[in-house]
């Protein structure tokens, strides 16, 4: 995710200054992702990199004293070791909890469970970043974990997917976009209580950064070189429709999801000829503004020469 | 750094303070400090939970719901709550471990669990367990078998390594001599994934603020213990025992040397009480 931001950035500063209007967009976009990363040591070492985004938005009334300061002497690649064992045993713990979501949902009783199946002790559970009441807060860290796991996942398929290139666009989306839900369907029992936690306000700020990035990540795919307005359509259209199937699928009971699918295809579609429908009628409105503005030329000299 | 001997207030019976004013602190050895600190809650037991209302407003009933939240107990924990004489800490847990089993009942599963909850209350002070003891009769938890009174020192506990899925201390750890040997003694029993809380009064850093907690602090407090419990001194020295616990971060320092991870506090109201936590990995 950092790469492709960098690569982006690149190609940005090689397109030239002048077509960019709208200088905040690295800034913004760095910003989102070195907050994913100011807590991380490596991200190589953890593929599952959840728990920082939390760790880095703990609220204004607790205040957090990380080990790595305590040990003054110490060189600075012991130091991160300590911090790190502990967040890779809390990482083992959610993988473990996953697979009792089904059974107890999105709860502490699953974590529980997650936590007893790995050999540690469930007190684990309460260490998860708190912010009000313990269930909540249980409940956001299982379910970042798992947005994040997913994304990565996607990442993963996106690089070693070499067919992508060779489609158009809105077959490239729709794949991706399939793929990614697909990753949801074993929890579709459960995913109504997900959203919820995930539209919860004191979890909506990272859900919506990681839906943005999710989007992101898929146009970037898919062979996106905007930087101007367009960027901002574009993601917002997606994930409007990502939205939209998303739900759709909730209460859709047909094979393999076959229904969801056939939506899909039909708002990928129907967004692909949006655009073009908003070209044409620019085209119009450019076509009659000339048209009128040369006959409005030729009628105001009339009026002068008169 | 710590140094081998601590400095204490002079108790003298003749109510002479002139030489608390003139911060004339006694050194006083090891040895004598535990004594000390037996004999001074020796006499507050019995009017240890009246006090903790009045000096705290009430509040002190706030701050342990909060250690206990942050907890977060399940059914089936093994639970030690460390100078915990007058039970709040425990009894509390239970209630929480309790109401969490209701919610779960449909799961056959727990019904085992919740026989298995244990919380041990150890405290070195034999009056103080007593008083904890008659709180639970009046409570109806006398014949609970999940509550276990024993009698112990913190800095050397008689549990197993690797036995207990919490630890608790509130309002304890500035009366031990040895900070470090309780942290490892901590660090001992708890299992892997165990946490480490503990909730003490704390030193305040706003800068108004300080000035009126002070003045409360050394001018109300004593007073009260006066007329309500009829001991001035040991309130004055509760009063000095916190001036003289470390530093919010220093204490924290102090819990990372122990061994524990994710080492973090917080301040409740404002720096007078604060909440540490770390995590054995």
């Amino acid at each position: 995710m950092y790469r492709t931001v960098v690569n982006r950035i690149l190609l940005t500063k090689n397109t030239g200054g002048g077509r960019r209007c709208l200088l905040r967009f690295p800034d913004l976009r760095t910003a989102v992702s070195s907050s994913r990363f100011s807590t991380t040591t490596e991200p190589q070492t953890f593929p599952n990199r959840p728990l920082n985004p939390a760790d880095s938005s703990t609220s204004s009334s607790s205040t957090s004293f990380q080990t790595s300061s305590a040990a003054g002497d110490i060189p600075r690649q012991e130091r991160k070791n300590p911090r790190a064992e502990y967040q890779g045993e809390q990482a083992r713990v959610l993988q473990a909890s996953l697979r009792h979501v089904l059974r107890l949902g999105w709860s502490e009783e699953a974590m529980i469970a997650g936590a007893k199946e790995v050999g540690i002790s469930p007190s684990i559970v309460g260490s998860f970043p708190r912010k009000e009441a313990a269930l909540v807060e249980v409940l956001l860290g299982l379910n970042k974990f798992f947005m994040d796991d997913c994304l990565q996942r996607l990442i993963d398929r996106i690089d070693s997917g070499e067919e992508l290139q060779d489609l158009i666009p809105s077959q490239c989306i729709y794949k991706l976009v399939r793929f990614r839900l697909e990753m949801q369907a074993p929890y579709i029992s459960k995913w109504p209580q997900a959203l919820s936690i995930q539209a919860h306000p004191l979890n909506v700020s990272t859900s919506f950064k990681q839906r943005a990035m999710l989007v992101d990540e898929i146009w970037h795919a898919a062979g996106d070189e905007a930087s101007d307005l367009d960027w901002y359509v574009k993601r917002t259209v997606l994930g409007g429709i990502y939205s939209t199937t998303e739900i759709y699928m909730l209460t859709d009971s047909s094979p393999e999801f076959r229904d969801t699918w056939l939506f899909l295809d039909n708002r990928v579609k129907d967004a692909f000829d949006l655009k073009k429908t908003i070209q044409e009628a620019t085209y119009l409105a450019e076509a009659v503004g000339a048209g009128m503005g040369s006959s409005l030329q030729g009628f105001v000299g009339k009026v002068i020469q008169r | 750094m710590y140094l081998n001997s601590y400095n204490l207030p002079c108790v003298t019976i003749s109510m002479n303070f002139t030489s608390v004013m003139f911060s004339g602190f006694k050194e006083v050895r090891e040895e004598e400090k535990s004594q000390m600190v037996g004999k001074v809650f020796s006499n507050v037991a019995s009017n240890y939970d009246l006090m903790n209302d009045f000096m705290s407003g009430g509040l002190h009933r706030l701050w342990k719901d909060r250690l206990v939240s942050k907890l977060s107990p399940f059914p089936g924990m093994k639970h030690l709550d460390v100078a915990g004489g007058t039970g709040d800490v425990a009894f509390r847990i239970l209630e929480s471990v309790n109401s969490i089993k209701r919610r779960a009942l449909q799961d056959p599963l727990n019904d085992d669990l919740q026989e298995e909850t244990r919380i041990y209350v150890c405290d070195i002070n034999p009056n103080m367990l007593d008083v904890g003891k008659n709180r639970a009769l009046e409570k109806g938890l006398g014949e609970d078998k999940s509550l276990v009174w024993v009698q112990g020192d913190a800095e050397a506990l008689s549990f197993e390594d690797n036995s207990m899925d919490g630890y608790t201390i509130a309002f304890g750890i500035r009366n031990v001599t040895h900070i470090e040997k309780v942290l490892s003694e901590a660090y001992r029993v708890l299992k892997r994934g165990g946490r480490f809380l503990c909730l003490e009064l704390s030193h305040v850093d706003i800068p108004v603020f300080k000035e009126l907690y002070d003045f409360y602090s050394f001018s109300v407090i004593p007073r009260l213990g006066e007329i309500v419990a009829g001991d001035r001194e040991s309130y004055q020295y509760l009063v000095e025992s916190i001036r003289r616990f470390p530093p919010q971060e220093k204490f924290a320092s102090m819990i990372a040397d122990a061994g524990f991870q994710k080492v973090e506090y917080e301040n409740l109201v404002g720096g007078v009480v604060a909440i540490h936590s770390g995590l054995k990995i």
